[in-house]
């Protein structure tokens, strides 16, 4: 039988790896801007009030996200299902929390004619993505780090 | 339900990390792993080599340009025999009176 030190290095072994691996899996600093600026450019791209611009504007975000996100799965080199319950939580959070700002940016530029508000709804997408990418990171460590997986 | 079940196979502390970075994930790189376990690409092989006899790695090989790709992953017994391997480390550090 493994004496009690075996046993607690083992763990630590365990633990470790799985240390490595969550430092690995959090996103690189670029990660989250990049992200954030792609949101925030999309919602200032609204301010042009030109409907086939913003439709250019949708495909230029999604290639630009799909393009973040592959260079990031490189960087990995792991293949994952990252949308547990907890991340898909942090992430509809985000899509609705990014979803009112935008609408009512649009309320208040179109219907209101409040100029500016958009521009200020840019920024705020910006913060959004951030502070909810952060998050995600600290859900998706926590989940890592857990030797119950 | 995971019965406590100690494995000779997973125990040894490089074998251990490696289970315990492939079951977090479906699959990795064999560079990922190397990088992550922190030992020779001669190293790793022989430990996978050893995992995959025992049925728990699957091993993938793909070409990318030039270059062969390897990508490892735990089998379904390897994740099962994975828990039951932390289980039983866990019930042998709670069950020793000196930590209480």
């Amino acid at each position: 039988m493994e004496n009690e030190n075996s046993v607690e290095e083992s763990l630590t072994a365990a633990i470790s790896g799985r240390e490595w691996l969550a430092q690995r899996l959090v996103a690189p600093w670029w990660y989250h801007p990049c992200l954030g600026l792609l949101a925030g450019a999309l919602t200032a791209v609204g301010i042009a009030r030109n409907g086939t611009f913003f439709a250019w504007a949708v495909v230029g975000y999604s290639i630009g996200c799909g393009l973040v996100m592959w260079a990031n799965q490189r960087r990995v080199g792991v293949s994952m299902r990252y949308f547990d319950r907890a991340m898909s939580s942090v992430f509809v959070a985000q899509v609705l929390c990014m979803a009112l700002v935008a609408a009512v940016a649009c309320w208040l530029e179109f219907s209101r004619n409040l100029r500016g508000a958009l521009l200020v709804a840019a920024l705020c997408e910006f913060g959004i993505t951030l502070l909810f990418g952060y998050w995600s990171d600290r859900v998706l460590r926590q989940r890592i780090v857990s030797l119950q997986r | 339900m995971i019965t406590p079940r100690f494995d000779n196979v997973i125990h040894a502390p490089n074998r251990l990390r490696i289970c315990a970075i492939l079951a977090a994930v479906d699959s990795a790189d064999f560079s990922t792993v190397r990088d992550g376990i922190g030992v020779s690409d001669s190293v790793l092989s022989k430990h996978i080599a050893s995992l995959h006899a025992s049925g728990y790695v699957a091993i993938r090989k793909s070409s990318c340009g030039a270059r062969t790709r390897t990508t490892l992953s735990l089998s379904p017994a390897g994740r099962r025999a994975f828990k039951e391997h932390v289980s039983a480390l866990h019930a042998i550090t709670e069950n020793n009176p000196q930590r209480r």
